[in-house]
Parts: C-alpha cells; sequence; structure tokens
C-alpha cells in the first residue's frame, strides 16, 4: 500500500520533475547568460557616460566582444584583448608621430604593421591569434580619424585604452561574480566521457578487429579531440580554482590520449592490410593475443568512477599484461620471422602499456580533485603548434593587400569616411582568416551588418529621440536588442551573423554622450562600412589558390620533411613533441585548406605513417646509440639513409629499395648472435621490433609519399 | 599623497599607477591561492576573488582620499 502510494507520487511529479531539470540545463543557462550580458553592457555604459568617455560605445562593443558563458573564456579573451590593444595604440602613437606629414612611409608603415600582425596572429592558437588582430586594427581605429589634425592622437588613443578596460572589467567581474559557469567543469565532463569512450571501445575486440568503418561512432570518436581539449585546457588557466597541479594532469591526460589514439590507429590498418590478405591464422593469434585485455576491461566501471573502480581496473591491466606476455612467447614460435605479426604484436603490447599508463594518471587525478593529494607526480610536456610558412606568408598578403587597395580607394576618391571603410576592410581580412570558409563568413557578416543597419536606425531616429531623457531609459530601451544580442551568440549556427551585427550596431547606434540627430553621417558611415566589407570579402575571393590537391601537396612535404628530420637531427625528440606537431598541422590544414572527405581521411592516414615511422627511427637511433659496439649489426646506418633520402625525393624504385633493405637488415638480424645481458638484449629486440614496424607501415601505405591516386576529384 | 602624479612628463591620476600594482599583486596571490587549494573551500570563488581585489585596491585609494 505505503510503495504504492510512493510510486503513485514519484509518477505524479515525474512529468513536470523531468521537465523542470531540461529547462534548468538547457534553457536556463540561456536566459541567465542573457542576464549577465545586458547586465555588464549597461554597466559599461553607464560606467562611460559618468566617467565622461567620448566614445562610450567602445566599452559596450568591448563587452559583447569578450563576452562567453563560461568565465574562462573571457578571462583569456580579455587578456589578449588588453593586451593587443595596448599594443595597437603604442604602435598607433609611433606612426602618428613619426609619418604623419609624409603618405608615403605611413602607408609602407601600416601595410608592414598589418601583414606582421596577421602572420603572428596566424601562427599562434587560441585567444593570442585575437591578440594579434586587435594590434593591427587598433592601429586603422586610433591613427586613421585623426591623420588631418596628428596632436590629437594622444587623446584618442588614451580614450580609446580607457573605454576598452572599463568594458574588459564589467564583462569579467559580472561574468565571474554572477551565475558564475567554469570552463574547468566542461573539460571534467569531456575528459570523462573520453576516458569511458576509451575503455568501451578497447574492450570491443570487433572494435579492433573490424576491417575500417566510418560508421563504428566509436572508432571514429577515437581520435579527435586531442587540439580542442588542448585549446580548453589553455584557457580554463584563467579561472579561479584551477590548480596547476590539476591543469598538469589533463596535459598529461592529453597526451596519453594522443598516444593511445595513435597506437590504436597503427594497429587497425596493419590487421586491416593482414585481413585484407586473408591470413585467418594470424589474425586468430593476434585476437588471442588481445583476449587478456578484453577480460581486463570487463569489469570496468559504467558511469561514475570512483577510486576504487579503478584501482580494480588498474589491478586487472597489470594482470592482462602478463597474460599478454605469455601468449606472445607461445604464438612467436609459430609467427618468428612474420613482420606483421611482429610489429602487430608489438603494437598490442604498447597499447597496454599506454592504456595502463592513461588510467594510472586518471586516478592520481581523481585522487587529487577528492582529497588533494595526487597518487603520480608528472613530467612537464608541451604542446608543440606548427604552422605552415605558406599559409602564414599568404594571409600577411591578403592583410597588407586589403589594406593598400582600400587605401587606393581613399586616396582616389578622397572621401572623408574612407577611413571607416579601410578599418571594416582590414577588420574582415584580419578577422576572419582562420574560419573554415571565410567567404562564407563574409557573407554572414555582411547579412548582419544590414540587419543591425536597419536596427540602428529605428533606434538613432525614432526610439531615441521620442522615448530616453537619461541613462535610465535609454537602458531599458536598449535591453531588448542587448538580449537578443546576446541570445544570437549562444547560437552556434550564428557566430559571424551575430559578429556583424554586434559590430555595425555598436558603430551606429547613437549611444554618445549627447545625442546628436545626423541622417548624412549615418547614411555616409554605413555605406562606407558596406563597402569596407565588400573589400574584405574581395581579398578573400581573390587570394584563395589553396586548392585540394595543393593543401595534399603540402602536408605530405611538411610530413616528410619531419621523417627527414627525425632521420638525421638531434635525438632529445619526445614522442609527444612529434605527435601534438603533426596533430596541429593536420588540424590547421583541414580547417584552412579545401580537402574533400576522402582526402582528410588519406591524411590521417599519412599522419599515422608518419608518426609511426619518425617515432620509430628515432627508436632504433637511439638503441643503436646505447648498443655494444661488438653487437652493432651492419648496415643499420645505411638503411636510415636510404629511409631518408626515400623520403627526401620520393620515387618508386625507392621504396622498392627501402623494403629491400629492410629485409636484409631484418635477416641478419635474426640470424645474429644475441647478447645475454639483458639491456643489450632489450636493444636488439626493439632494433627488430621497429625495423619490422617500419616495413609493415612502409608496405601497407600506397599513398604516402609517393602520391599515386587523386582524391581530390 | 597627491591626487596626480607626473610619470615620465605624462601627468595622470595616481590611482592609475596603483591600479596597475594591485593588479599584479593580486594575479600573483590568485595564483598562490589556488595552488594552496583555498578556492575549494570558499563557497563562491569568484566573488571572493572580486572581493579581495576590492580590497587590495580600496585601502591605498583610502589612504590618498583621506
Amino acid at each position: 500500500m505505503r510503495a504504492n502510494k510512493i510510486v503513485l507520487s514519484e509518477l505524479k511529479i515525474f512529468p513536470w520533475q523531468r521537465t523542470l531539470h531540461e529547462w534548468l540545463s538547457i534553457d536556463a543557462p540561456v536566459l541567465v547568460y542573457m542576464a549577465k550580458v545586458i547586465i555588464a553592457a549597461l554597466l559599461a555604459l553607464w560606467i562611460a557616460m559618468k566617467l565622461n568617455m567620448p566614445d562610450p560605445r567602445t566599452a559596450i562593443f568591448t563587452v559583447f566582444i569578450v563576452m562567453q558563458p563560461q568565465s574562462g573564456l573571457v578571462f583569456a579573451k580579455s587578456y589578449y584583448r588588453v593586451l593587443g590593444t595596448i599594443a595597437g595604440v603604442g604602435i598607433s602613437l609611433v606612426i602618428v608621430g613619426m609619418f604623419s606629414q609624409d603618405p608615403l612611409w605611413f602607408i609602407t608603415f601600416f601595410a608592414l604593421w598589418i601583414g606582421l600582425t596577421t602572420a603572428a596572429g596566424f601562427k599562434y592558437r587560441n585567444f593570442q591569434f585575437y591578440g594579434f588582430v586587435l594590434a593591427g586594427y587598433t592601429l586603422c581605429i586610433v591613427a586613421l580619424p585623426v591623420i588631418e589634425t596628428p596632436l590629437d592622437v594622444f587623446d584618442i588613443a588614451v580614450s580609446r585604452f580607457s573605454e576598452v578596460i572599463v568594458g574588459i572589467m564589467c564583462a569579467t567581474v559580472v561574468s565571474d561574480v554572477i551565475f558564475p559557469r567554469r570552463l574547468l567543469d566542461s573539460l571534467i565532463s569531456s575528459e570523462q566521457e573520453r576516458f569511458y569512450n576509451v575503455l568501451t571501445t578497447l574492450s570491443d575486440p570487433t572494435a579492433v578487429f573490424a576491417a575500417f568503418d566510418d560508421t563504428n561512432p566509436s572508432v571514429s570518436r577515437f581520435s579527435n579531440g586531442v587540439v580542442g581539449l588542448n585549446a580548453v585546457r589553455v584557457n580554463s588557466s584563467f579561472e579561479s580554482g584551477a590548480d596547476r597541479k590539476e591543469r598538469h594532469h589533463y596535459q598529461h591526460l592529453n597526451h596519453e590520449y594522443m598516444n593511445l589514439s595513435t597506437t590504436f590507429h597503427s594497429l587497425k590498418s596493419i590487421i586491416s592490410a593482414i585481413k585484407d590478405r586473408e591470413r585467418t591464422e594470424l589474425l586468430s593469434a593476434l585476437e588471442r593475443l588481445y583476449a587478456p585485455i578484453v577480460s581486463a576491461l570487463k569489469t570496468r566501471p559504467d558511469t561514475v568512477l570512483t577510486p576504487e573502480d579503478l584501482n580494480r581496473v588498474l589491478s586487472e591491466l597489470l594482470e592482462a599484461k602478463k597474460g599478454v606476455q605469455r601468449e606472445y612467447e607461445y604464438e612467436r614460435l609459430a609467427f618468428e620471422r612474420e613482420d606483421e605479426f611482429t610489429s602487430a604484436a608489438y603494437l598490442i603490447i604498447r597499447l597496454l602499456n599506454e592504456l595502463y599508463n592513461h588510467c594510472s594518471t586518471y586516478l592520481s587525478l581523481l585522487k587529487h580533485r577528492l582529497s588533494g593529494d595526487a597518487s603520480q607526480s608528472l613530467r612537464v610536456v608541451q604542446f608543440s603548434t606548427h604552422t605552415d610558412n605558406v599559409l602564414v606568408g599568404l594571409a600577411a598578403l591578403r592583410g597588407s593587400g586589403v589594406l593598400l587597395l582600400t587605401m587606393l580607394f581613399w586616396i582616389w576618391t578622397a572621401w572623408p569616411y574612407a577611413t571607416l571603410t579601410i578599418t571594416m576592410a582590414v577588420v574582415i581580412g584580419l578577422l576572419l582568416g582562420t574560419l573554415p570558409s571565410p567567404l562564407d563568413g563574409v557573407k554572414d557578416f555582411f547579412k548582419g551588418s544590414v540587419i543591425a543597419l536597419i536596427v540602428a536606425a529605428v533606434y538613432d531616429f525614432y526610439l531615441i529621440p521620442a522615448y530616453t531623457s537619461d541613462l535610465l531609459t535609454l537602458g531599458l530601451l536598449l535591453a531588448p536588442t542587448l538580449a537578443f544580442i546576446g541570445w544570437m551568440t549562444t547560437k552556434p549556427k550564428l557566430p559571424i551573423f551575430s559578429f556583424g551585427f554586434v559590430f555595425m550596431f555598436m558603430s551606429q547606434c547613437a549611444l554618445d554622450p549627447f545625442y546628436k540627430i545626423e541622417p548624412i553621417k549615418f547614411l555616409e558611415s554605413s555605406l562606407a562600412a558596406l563597402i569596407g566589407v565588400i573589400f574584405g570579402g574581395l581579398a578573400y575571393l581573390l587570394v584563395n589558390f589553396w586548392s585540394c590537391s595543393l593543401t595534399q601537396k603540402r602536408v605530405a612535404k611538411i610530413l616528410r620533411r619531419q621523417i627527414v628530420s627525425v632521420c638525421e637531427g638531434a635525438l632529445n625528440i619526445e614522442r609527444s613533441a612529434l605527435e601534438s606537431t603533426g596533430r596541429d598541422l593536420v588540424q590547421q590544414f583541414s580547417t584552412q585548406g579545401r580537402l574533400n572527405m576522402r582526402s582528410s581521411r588519406l591524411v590521417f592516414e599519412w599522419l599515422l605513417t608518419t608518426l609511426e615511422i619518425g617515432r620509430a627511427v628515432l627508436a632504433i637511433r637511439r638503441s643503436l646509440q646505447r648498443l655494444y659496439l661488438q653487437y652493432q649489426p651492419p648496415g643499420i646506418d645505411s638503411v636510415l639513409d636510404s629511409i631518408k633520402n626515400y623520403f627526401e625525393a620520393p620515387t618508386l624504385s625507392g621504396r622498392e629499395r627501402v623494403l629491400m633493405q629492410l629485409h636484409t637488415s631484418l635477416q641478419t638480424l635474426h640470424e645474429a648472435q644475441m647478447p645475454l645481458e639483458k639491456a643489450q638484449l632489450k636493444r636488439m629486440q626493439t632494433l627488430i621490433v621497429e625495423m619490422a614496424l617500419i616495413r609493415t607501415v612502409l608496405l601497407n601505405s600506397s599513398t604516402f609519399p609517393v602520391l599515386t591516386e587523386d582524391s581530390c576529384r | 599623497m597627491p591626487l596626480d602624479i607626473t610619470l615620465f612628463g605624462i601627468q595622470m591620476p595616481t590611482l592609475l599607477p596603483i591600479f596597475v600594482v594591485t593588479a599584479v599583486i593580486q594575479i600573483l596571490l590568485d595564483r598562490v591561492m589556488s595552488d594552496a587549494g583555498i578556492y575549494n573551500h570558499v563557497w563562491h570563488p569568484g566573488l571572493f576573488r572580486t572581493a579581495v581585489f576590492v580590497c587590495l585596491f580600496s585601502i591605498p585609494c583610502l589612504l590618498i582620499y583621506r
């Protein structure tokens, strides 16, 4: 009876409870964010007007630029906005002071500065990019309006700087004090999801041994997010309460995940090659080798992880290590001389080791979060990045080019409002450069600006003169539009549209300390800004000879160069540096270059090939260095040399030669006398395994480094 | 203390250099406190952080405007 009652009451509450929960988790944050945006913007407007700043709209515009739902992002963006503004204001003082009488030098240095900031912005990631871009276009905002009266530059510079600071202070304080949403929390949840995903994927033997197919979600999920999560981690460092040790753990987890996913994909590609050749007995041997891992992961915890659960998984994995080793010793008798078996078995063992390390780092993180003492002390690992210089040069060319073009337009028409055209074109040319498809971005921006102009006109000529008498009424009147902008920025589909809207609305709305009706100025400046947007779009249309096949060639060239440098360069390159550079590079090319699905798949395979070969070459060179002279097998140096030559100038005959040489030196290694000393024996075995791995990877990769098929069609 | 000071030939309110110095102190203090795990014991870390900054900034301000 009583139980019945409880069930009944639960049923009664259940529907609207669920609705409430859904509303709280999905709709409420948006509403809170909108409220935060309104409060921050009006606060900035109020302070700027109270302090009699000449241009309060810069303050309110700054609020909209830096405002994001998570406070870590706000801090990061604010930080770089301050730095960028300081640099831009400083350089404007210098340039106006030195060259204001000499148009030629003025324009030359202007173009150089824009080119420099674009290039630097392209080289850096995250919001650092934004800082550089801002340093570039602040010069336009400060220096161009005072070109007739250079002595005013100091006033404009000071007021611009203080307005930006006011906006930033309001945005950061509001976002951190009123219902803060921490970036670290989202980092925690996505890390948890990823870890769980790793365990699920690896516990499923079909995910490992099935053929490559893009429909299996766990497999395709197992590679993305490395670069993105790193960015989140970097930005969360500005938040309160994220101590260094915890961030350190995240960095480590990201690296281990990266290594794990490389190993996983390499293993899969070798297995699919074995499958294509229909060698069932080899395949089933490998499956037996993998079986201990599957059974160890059977007891994995489901959703909520506790340190005890993880400890159990760790001990099971330790058991699995022994099991795999036993199986390996047994199966080796049959497949001793098979390169494919050697490399696949090596990859399985490596996968297990990396999984073990990943789990223990995660355990350490859990312990640290729960009780404050981590069980592991971690090495510092760096996430290195690589940007292609051709891309950077292209972007710099575009930035300077659009500036020169609009400068010509200004000189030619002698239109006083053309300075706005220049500013707008430079902003477009700089800010939208890193988007996946800048031209579509410019179109969105244009649409946003046109709609903003209509709204601003309604405000300027009807609402503000008719209904405002003081700051309070102005704030009330502005609030709906501000809320609308806030709502737009939470929509992932409208970022550029809303950016265009904010930009135009803020620059055209009459938010001056003293209201004036100036329809002619409104029309002329709007026209100038829209022309600027068109010029910016034109730049993207013209400087865009970046086709799919060209991207492929560039990527292949850079990856090849990486292997060459590994073959002859210093030995102290870490595997993590190799991996993060490669991933960052490929990520950048797949957003910048125009790659279709098939080509991006190919590029990912090339990346794997490069990473495996690069790592193997490093391991071989290290073992050779530490091997005693009497055990040094002859001819390995020449193998490395021919690998290097092959990747420097890839030809089909070079490929044959490398494969041949690898084969013969593997033969001699197998027949060579094995040293008795344990460490030396291990190095010899490393040599064999790594050479076999290189050979297998080279045999499997049919499109890299010799490009045989055209996937861009 | 005077209300205005001159730095490198530019006259500016004394509040400005005070603000910059306080901001630097605040950043260092924030790092120390987060590494020590103080923020884990605070109800509202953001508010706490803001309040600390307000205290740091207003003490010298009171000295000037007294």
